[in-house]
């Protein structure tokens, strides 16, 4: 899930200022579980607009912000209140509010929040990075724990000089990623791996703005034609 | 004779480290570096040492050339993506360096720019590597280079690590990877470095045993507490407590000079690395207290 956490709310509030009236979108996904967009945080910025004189005109929490036509289905329902809105405070991941700007392009969007990483809830909001979305998965050769994100320097082959009685040189909450590594395939009898020396990355496929179709290309050529001619009719 | 020429010899090699000041003047590095002229076999340029932003390596290592010295490039993998390094490397080939240490760097956090992206492009292993290739006349991406380096390239390795078996994987592949000497994080117990010498001298590699001069007792347990890989052995704690405050820095000479001579009469290891930290100017006395001078 993508972990995020609210932006410091005096300065936000600062920015919208200038918007009179407010519409706001929450997530039921990972802003949910951060606390950050679900019914209560929701309800609390509602509340401090309200206190600072604004109108709140509406708010809703699609099921997945990002799935940005779901979303759109979900705000159509709530067409007046967003069209008598001056600003769309959007209470997810950029990604989310990125949704929004897709859907009303003509009208001021604002994110609530910053977006901190891809993460596991390894206890109730308690988030820890596990994932770097690097596009070229190494974690095969590395017992599946991933050095690239859980070493601060991403190291590929074995720990670095700063290790100290196993805890990483960033800081002694860290355990090192390699002695980790060892570990575990020393468990399980894998030590073998850890002597192949792991090339340089290709770090052209950790490059963005990434595009993924997987319907395969001629379905989507053809779906691109069908809603060009839907648009023309 | 060069640094690799001596090392090759089977003579026992010296080489010390002079760390780039911070800002343009250079004078007391200047002055360090005619005092180390002619006693050592090379001298390391660190390479932003602890992340703290320096004088370039790769520019003290000419003015060390220029001193008389001859220098062994730090390059790390923090500051710099691969064709940043690649290009370094060239340049430094084309100035007339051609000894380089490879090193992943400590991280930004511990710097003085702590809010800078760090790169790690590739790390240590990779680096070398990426020597081996350019000696051979070819680029990271497979490219012909026109005119290729003729680096000799080595590594480091924390003998004191602990735990110690990933560490040790890590040298072998350092070996693997095209190291061709090992400068060593510093170790005070020559008996422990026996074991991991027993362990290196598997490989044809040669290696240098790191040696930091204590300053003080203090000093001491601030490595033991705070420096990763350091582990000095209470009895020379002792020693320099003993000693007192006026006389801990000529004890701590001592010791490092100690040290020298019982690596170099026992054969221990090939040579020595030594790291005074601020203090270049005592190299001199230690190297003849060693009688290596």
């Amino acid at each position: 899930m993508i972990i995020t956490k609210k932006k410091d709310r005096g300065k936000l509030l600062q920015t919208l200022d200038k918007y009179n009236s407010f519409y706001l979108i929450g997530c039921s996904e990972c802003a949910a579980l951060c606390g950050t967009g679900n019914d209560e945080a929701l309800k609390e910025m509602a509340g401090d607009l309200q206190a600072k004189g604004k109108t709140v005109t509406g708010m809703i929490i699609p099921k997945t912000g990002c799935q940005t036509l779901g979303t759109k289905v979900e705000l159509k329902k709530d067409k007046e209140a967003l069209d008598n809105t001056d600003c769309i405070v959007v209470m997810s991941c950029g990604a989310g509010t990125q949704s929004a700007v897709e859907i009303y392009p003509d009208k001021a969007v604002y994110p609530s929040n910053d977006s901190l990483f891809l993460g596991n809830m390894t206890r109730f909001q308690m988030f820890d990075e596990r994932c770097s979305l690097c596009g070229d998965c190494v974690i095969e050769k590395t017992g599946s724990i991933c050095p690239v994100t859980n070493c601060p320097k991403g190291i590929l082959n074995g720990p670095c000089g700063g290790m100290k009685d196993g805890n990483c040189e960033v800081s002694a909450d860290i355990k090192c990623a390699w002695v980790r590594i060892y570990e575990r395939q020393k468990k399980l009898g894998e030590l073998d791996k850890m002597e192949e020396i792991i090339p340089a990355k290709d770090w052209s496929a950790k490059q963005g703005p990434h595009k993924l179709y997987t319907r395969g290309d001629k379905e989507a050529a053809g779906d691109s034609k069908k809603s060009k001619e839907k648009k023309e009719k | 004779m060069s640094f690799k020429e001596a090392l090759e010899s089977g003579k026992f090699v010296v080489t010390a480290e002079v760390g780039p000041p911070k800002g343009t003047d250079i004078a007391v590095m200047k002055h360090d570096m005619e005092l180390l002229k002619g006693k050592l076999d090379a001298v390391n340029v660190t390479d932003n040492q602890s992340a703290v932003m320096r004088i370039c390596s790769l520019a003290v290592c000419k003015l060390a050339l220029e001193h008389g010295l001859e220098p062994i490039l730090q390059m790390t993998c923090r500051d710099r993506n691969r064709i940043g390094l690649q290009s370094d490397l060239l340049g430094a080939s084309v100035l007339g360096i051609h000894n380089v240490l490879c090193m992943t760097g400590d991280h930004v956090s511990a710097g003085d720019q702590k809010s800078a992206r760090p790169v790690y492009d590739i790390e240590s292993v990779q680096l070398l590597q990426v020597v081996n290739g350019l000696n051979n006349g070819k680029d990271m991406s497979g490219a012909d280079l026109k005119g290729a380096t003729s680096f000799f390239q080595g590594a480091v390795v924390t003998p004191e690590s602990n735990p110690i078996e990933p560490q040790l994987m890590k040298f072998e592949k350092k070996v693997k990877a095209g190291a061709r000497f090992f400068q060593t994080q510093a170790i005070y117990n020559i008996d422990k470095f026996k074991e991991f010498m027993a362990f290196a001298r598997k490989f044809p590699v040669k290696i240098l045993a790191g040696l930091v001069v204590l300053k003080s007792a203090g000093m001491a347990n601030f490595l033991n507490n705070f420096v990763p890989g350091i582990k000095v052995p209470q009895e020379l704690i002792d020693e320099m407590k003993a000693a007192g405050k006026e006389k801990a820095l000529d004890t701590g000479l001592n010791i490092t000079a100690r040290h020298i001579k019982q690596l170099k009469e026992e054969k221990i290891c090939d040579g020595v690395h030594i790291m005074a930290i601020g203090m270049e100017d005592k190299v001199p006395t230690i190297l003849e207290r060693a009688g290596l001078l």
